[in-house]
């Protein structure tokens, strides 16, 4: 039904600075289900980039697929860096995509429940070296080298008890995203960052997300609130039955019609 | 050595309850940390038996002790570390049903390869010919000797289970036991983690069975039973599979109380002792795990307090 829409074409004719990933033939089904079906995309072409679409839309399964924790029935997913070759993360294990900076906050809460705040963002920085049995001692060592970039996320987001663990949804949702900045990513993919967030908060994490995609961090948002969508990105592209049948910027994107009145509703618009 | 207040029965069940108090800490890592449940841990205990015990007694060494068991016991640690490896391979991508099943498996292979292989471990027969690596005096003595030795060891698999509870790598076990997808997520290789901490803790518990065979000094295959999984399971169950000294009270507890206290010093008719006894210790400790499992599936010390433990150590 949605095959019929043209996408808006962005023309950037400078070359990308920036690491972009390109999904090409990627397809996967559950039971027989086809629920992504992605010919060709490019994700990364500008700083940020939104990807809506109404639930079912395989939003979160593009996502999965990119950072490989879904694996594919087909297609490729090629990780372009704005030097060097272009990495195959399809072909890559999971805990392999962090190392080449692909990092994506997840849609439902993910914690650890054993380890406190303090604790979960040590683990996010914590090279894998110092993570080995023999070595015990380096915890000092750890500590030292990352307290004042951990702290300054801490603080900035005002944890309630960053020493405790976190309670809350929102905190839990928070502390992931602090999470995948601590990893310093050079592509991230954040699925509905700002569900279960408080407004003022919201903010916050647009602002750092602001930051650092003006720092040369791609960045991809997965969102239904569309004003975090039509506010933060350059380019949004829509997804239908697991296609994307349509990209542009914002504007295009709210003015038609079609897929507003089929998707999301005149309110929108 | 003045020791006659001890009986060597005590030295015995001394041995016995140091050794599952070490089983149960390596348990701890694998089990209270990275939630790997295994159930194969007399198999690799009794690998290290066998292996010490074959290398030991069937080949001519051109050197005598304390060479002679040091190179036997670094090959049954190699031998059953090596076996930690296929074992943390085969179940790195299994759920808790999977691990059962393998390590399980795992365990009855090791004490049929045992039984069977007779030329080598004198299978239902059992095998004499091993011997302390040093002679200090009378019987009581050597054995009260490699007791010491024993708790030292022992010891040292304490102080390192504490250490890596402050440690990166505690940090990373917990994250694994978790949260495994999350791990991944934040660049940890799971798979990676979890065969190294396979192969390292299999690689100890085989050295505990080499030491247990110098201390029997006749390998059988009726040792590598279930009792000795069960012995460090519901001790460390018991005391808390959280935390680091929840084996240690665990153990002494379930296994101290019974095997020294009970058999020691209770009155029990003496026919008990060959038959009953043995039947009589896995029943109770069975008992004891589903009680704990119903009433206090933590364990009397509880759930690890990271809150506190990162506050002490980051200065807060």
């Amino acid at each position: 039904m949605a095959s019929d829409v043209v996408a808006t074409p962005i023309v950037d004719t400078a070359p990308s600075a920036r690491p972009r990933i390109r999904v090409q033939g990627a397809v996967k089904s559950f039971s027989g289900r086809v629920v992504v079906d992605v010919d060709d995309l490019v994700l990364g072409e500008r700083p940020i980039e939104g990807l809506i679409g109404p639930n079912g839309a395989g939003k979160t399964t593009l996502m999965r697929m990119i950072m490989h924790s879904t694996p594919l029935d087909r297609g490729t997913i090629t990780l372009v860096p704005p030097e060097g070759s272009a990495v195959v993360l399809s072909d890559l294990p999971a805990h392999d995509l962090a190392q080449h900076g692909v990092v994506k906050s997840n849609q439902v809460i993910m914690d650890f429940p054993k380890l406190t705040i303090w604790d979960s963002t040590l683990l996010s920085v914590t090279e894998a070296r110092f993570e080995t049995p023999a070595r015990v001692f380096s915890e000092k060592a750890v500590f030292q080298r990352h307290e004042t970039e951990i702290r300054r996320y801490l603080d900035y987001f005002g944890f309630h008890d960053p020493d405790g663990f976190a309670l809350s949804a929102g905190e839990k949702k928070l502390l992931d995203i602090v999470r995948c900045l601590l990893l310093k990513p050079t592509f991230l993919l954040l699925d509905e960052p700002t569900a279960g967030l408080p407004d003022e908060v919201t903010d916050k994490v647009m602002d750092v997300i602001k930051e650092i995609s003006a720092a040369g961090t791609s960045v991809v948002i997965v969102e239904h609130d569309l004003n975090v969508i039509w506010n933060l990105c350059e380019i949004v592209h829509f997804m239908a039955e697991g296609k994307v049948v349509l990209r542009g910027d914002p504007q295009s994107i709210r003015e038609n019609h079609t897929v507003v009145e089929s998707y999301l509703g005149e309110g929108h618009v | 050595m003045p020791i006659d207040w001890l009986d060597a029965f005590l030295i015995t069940g001394l041995f016995d309850v140091a050794m599952v108090i070490g089983l149960a800490l390596l348990l701890h890592l694998q089990l209270g940390l990275a939630r790997i449940a295994n159930f194969g841990v007399v198999g690799f205990w009794g690998l290290g038996m066998y292996t010490f015990g074959v290398l030991y007694v069937q080949l001519d060494w051109p050197f005598g002790d304390p060479w002679q068991f040091l190179v036997c016991a670094i090959a049954a640690m190699i031998v059953a570390g090596l076996a930690g490896l296929l074992v943390g391979w085969l179940i790195a991508d299994l759920d808790i049903d999977g691990v059962l099943v393998v390590t399980l498996g795992f365990a009855s292979a090791v004490q049929i390869l045992a039984t069977t292989q007779d030329d080598w471990t004198g299978g239902a027969r059992g095998m004499g010919g091993l011997r302390f690596p040093y002679d200090i005096g009378t019987v009581k003595e050597n054995e009260f000797l490699w007791l010491v030795i024993l708790s030292a060891v022992v010891a040292a698999i304490l102080i390192y289970v504490w250490l890596v509870h402050r440690s990166p790598y505690g940090r990373l076990l917990i994250s694994v036991g978790g949260n495994e997808p999350l791990a991944r997520s934040l660049g940890k290789s799971t798979f990676r983690t979890k065969l190294w901490l396979f192969a390292s803790t299999s690689a100890f518990m085989g050295l505990l069975g080499a030491m247990y065979g110098v201390m029997v000094r006749f390998l059988d295959v009726g040792q590598i039973g279930v009792g000795v999984t069960l012995a460090a399971i519901v001790g460390l169950v018991l005391g808390g599979t959280a935390r680091v000294w929840g084996g240690v009270i665990g153990v002494i507890l379930t296994v101290g109380l019974f095997d020294i206290v009970i058999q020691a010093y209770l009155p029990l008719p003496r026919e008990w002792y060959t038959q009953a006894i043995p039947v009589l210790r896995e029943a109770v400790f069975g008992a004891t795990l589903i009680v704990i499992l119903l009433f206090r599936p933590l364990g009397i010390l509880g759930d690890m307090r990271r809150d506190r433990l990162m506050g002490k150590l980051h200065g807060k």
